[in-house]
């Protein structure tokens, strides 16, 4: 028999419970604690006819550049270890940051939460390779590149407190060699140009490897914030932009400052500059393109506003700087000047890409791809890159 | 309104810890500490307010009880009657409510800084730029490091020790609040409060980035601090039970003042509402003169219940 009592008391408990369930769920979800979950931004890589990108449920998708069919890969998973009590799920998504690389008949991703990177078939979309194979590095958030018949990778090291490159057979994920950095996380996917590996870290400097050895060549004096982007190479000059606010350009030979931009931008630099026709194209997060001269870094005219974010690497189609804003409105930047192609008013953080006068766009709500056409922004095609 | 929200309050507190983090030797641990330290230094009196509040509202208990149960049937005379009560001796009800609530948007403040300023996921860090303020500390200070003692504060404490230390602070500080002697109605109630708290807290702690739970338990421990100040140890020493415990002095003058009876300068900065001289016929004298009634500061009408509980207590004593 239930007494008044009682049920009071049951009352109270429930009540407790759905309290205890409303702040979970309040503490959880963005609105409350901000960046607390993480959700991916990879970009695409296009090979013979075929995009590949990270899908936010942690999938490779490839999907036809010709009609927009997709093939999908079994979900890349990571076993959960930070839940208590056992009410975590057992396993959950990878995480995909990086935008995957292409090399023969494999493609390569980098999963964040796992801290391993991938190596799947390009056809098949079926596992090869895992490095590592057993355990876990820290999360890594740049993506791989593959140069003479390796991958390129960088992550941080929390063991060691340093930032670490690792070089692995592309064919095998066998370690060639790692290399440790300052003591800063890396975010970057690194560049190879020629016998060089370039990459950056938070610890605000840029440093450059031997490709076979991984030995150290140089490193920059440091910058006065930290550096998230990959660098770009052009004219054996290294451009980055950091935290601080300023561009950089450094001698791809020994690692000397050629010059600090003049101008301090708004707020960070956090996509990769791009340079053409000895111009540098720097998106920043203060919603503006600057355009500085690459020889000299002096501002060549006033920084273009796109109004919104600018976190989304930019591409060069035919003369053209393609750039998209985290407003989701894509731009083409042609003679200094800009010209909105799209806007497709959703958020966008991955980086494009481009083939055949066509940008593809990764946008994350929804998680979607889509094809336009460079120079008019027409849609070609949209495709989910969800399996459901 | 969001806007507002970061314009006036998030951005600023944000900014700040980012700052005092540069002075603290960019060490992110002890910045948590410090800011939780400076915050509730400045939330201090409202803190005092709230407390005191709290306390005195705890101590009229019996008489509300005495009312609530004369006027059972006629609530209007119970609301009445009630007032008449919180007026006479200086304690607003509303007292310990409106220092919470403006202290509520800082602490919510100082959690989502924490939280922003760890940019446990990268999407935490890329968000994080478009509340900076444009100073060159502030730019150049960011991404800050998460290492503090043994303790990775973008994840939970691998070790477990900092979520316990949450739960036990936590419980400490409820005990603290709770009566000595608790309405036996409501034990039940401050019972399951007392322990569902710290257990919620812990699993959180659990589950969340540790930069987050050395906040709470800094928090705690600062509580527990100022309660003991004030009202002594509460309900964790039973010794201290019926008794203004603690060594704040403004408040064991507020529970004398309830016990004995309201003066003109009754107000310590606890409550309020100013004891009325001339409500429902429950006037006193001019301050400094020798008070006439004795009834132990009961208004009239409270007396007679009270007697009249009295007498009715005895003859069922007598019947049982």
């Amino acid at each position: 028999m239930w007494t008044k009592h009682n049920k009071v008391l049951l009352s109270k408990i429930l009540l407790l419970l759905v309290m205890l369930l409303v702040v979970m769920s309040g503490l959880t979800t963005w609105g409350c604690v901000g960046g607390l979950r993480s959700v991916g931004w990879s970009g695409g890589v296009i090979a013979d006819g075929t995009i590949f990108v990270g899908s936010l449920e942690g999938r490779l998708v490839a999907v036809s550049v010709a009609d927009g069919t997709r093939q999908w890969s079994e979900p890349l998973t990571v076993s959960s270890s930070t839940g208590a009590f056992g009410c975590t799920a057992a396993s959950m998504a990878v995480v995909i940051y990086g935008t995957p690389a292409v090399w023969g008949d494999l493609v390569y991703i980098g999963g964040y939460n796992s801290g391993k990177v991938y190596a799947l078939d390009a056809s098949s979309l079926q596992k090869r390779w895992v490095y590592p194979p057993e355990g876990n590095l820290q999360p890594i958030v740049g993506g791989p590149v593959v140069a003479l018949g390796k991958v390129y990778f960088g992550c941080y090291d929390s063991d060691d407190k340093v930032g670490k490159v690792y070089a692995l057979k592309a064919d095998t994920g066998v370690k060639i060699w790692e290399s440790s950095l300052g003591g800063g996380k890396i975010w970057s996917t690194p560049v190879i140009d020629g016998e060089t590996v370039y990459i950056s870290s938070f610890d605000k400097k840029l440093y450059a490897l031997n490709a076979a050895t991984g030995e150290k060549k140089w490193e920059t004096a440091e910058a006065g914030g930290a550096i998230a982007s990959a660098p770009a190479v052009y004219n054996s000059t290294v451009y980055f932009g950091s935290f601080d606010r300023y561009l950089y350009a450094v001698d791809a030979g020994d690692g000397s400052l050629k010059w600090r931009s003049e101008v301090e931008a708004g707020k960070w630099f956090w996509a990769t500059p791009i340079i053409y026709n000895h111009t540098v194209y720097a998106p920043n997060l203060d919603g503006k393109i600057y355009v500085l001269d690459a020889e000299s870094g002096r501002e060549l005219i006033e920084a273009i506003d796109l109004g919104s974010p600018v976190s989304s690497a930019p591409v060069l189609v035919d003369g053209s700087i393609i750039v998209a804003s985290e407003g989701g409105k894509i731009y083409a930047i042609k003679d200094n000047q800009k010209r909105e192609l799209k806007d497709l008013a959703t958020k966008i953080s991955a980086p494009l890409c481009a083939s055949n006068e066509v940008v593809y766009v990764h946008t994350q709500q929804p998680d979607t791809l889509y094809a336009l056409n460079a120079q008019t922004g027409a849609e070609l095609w949209h495709v989910s890159l969800s399996s459901e | 309104m969001g806007a507002i929200w970061d314009l006036i309050i998030f951005k600023p507190v944000l900014n700040v810890l980012v700052v005092l983090c540069r002075v603290l030797f960019s060490n992110f641990g002890l910045t948590i500490i410090v800011l939780t330290i400076i915050i509730r230094g400045l939330m201090y009196p409202l803190t005092i307010r709230q407390l005191r509040s709290t306390k005195a509202m705890e101590s009229l208990q019996p008489k509300l009880a005495e009312l609530k149960k004369k006027y059972a049937r006629d609530k209007q005379k119970l609301a009445k009657e009630q007032m008449h009560l919180y007026k006479e001796s200086g304690v607003s009800p509303m007292g310990c409510l409106v220092p919470m609530l403006i202290q509520m948007p800082i602490w919510i403040a100082l959690y989502q800084s924490i939280m922003m300023a760890l940019a446990v996921a990268p999407e935490g860090l890329l968000n994080l730029s478009r509340y900076l303020y444009p100073w060159r500390v502030v730019y150049s200070m960011l991404p800050l490091g998460s290492k503090f003692l043994w303790l990775n504060l973008a994840a939970p404490d691998r070790f477990l020790l900092l979520p316990i230390l949450v739960g036990v602070t936590m419980w400490v500080q409820q005990k603290m609040v709770m009566p000595a002697n608790p309405d036996p109605k409501q034990k039940s109630t401050t019972g399951m409060m007392l322990w569902m708290m710290p257990i919620l807290f812990t699993f959180l702690s659990l589950q969340f980035p540790s930069g987050l739970a050395l906040y709470w338990v800094t928090s705690n421990v600062i509580s527990i601090v100022i309660q003991y100040f004030v009202t002594g140890w509460g309900g964790l020493v039973k010794s201290t039970a019926g008794e203004p415990g603690g060594r704040d002095k403004a408040y064991k003058k507020r529970i004398a003042q309830v016990e004995v009876g309201p003066s003109e300068d009754a107000d310590v900065g606890a409550d309020i509402v100013e004891p009325s001289s001339t409500q429902g016929g429950l006037g006193y004298e001019k301050s400094g003169d020798k008070r006439q009634d004795r009834g132990g500061g009961y208004p009239a009408s409270l007396r007679r219940i009270r007697r009249q509980s009295r007498r009715s207590k005895g003859h069922r004593a007598k019947r049982g």
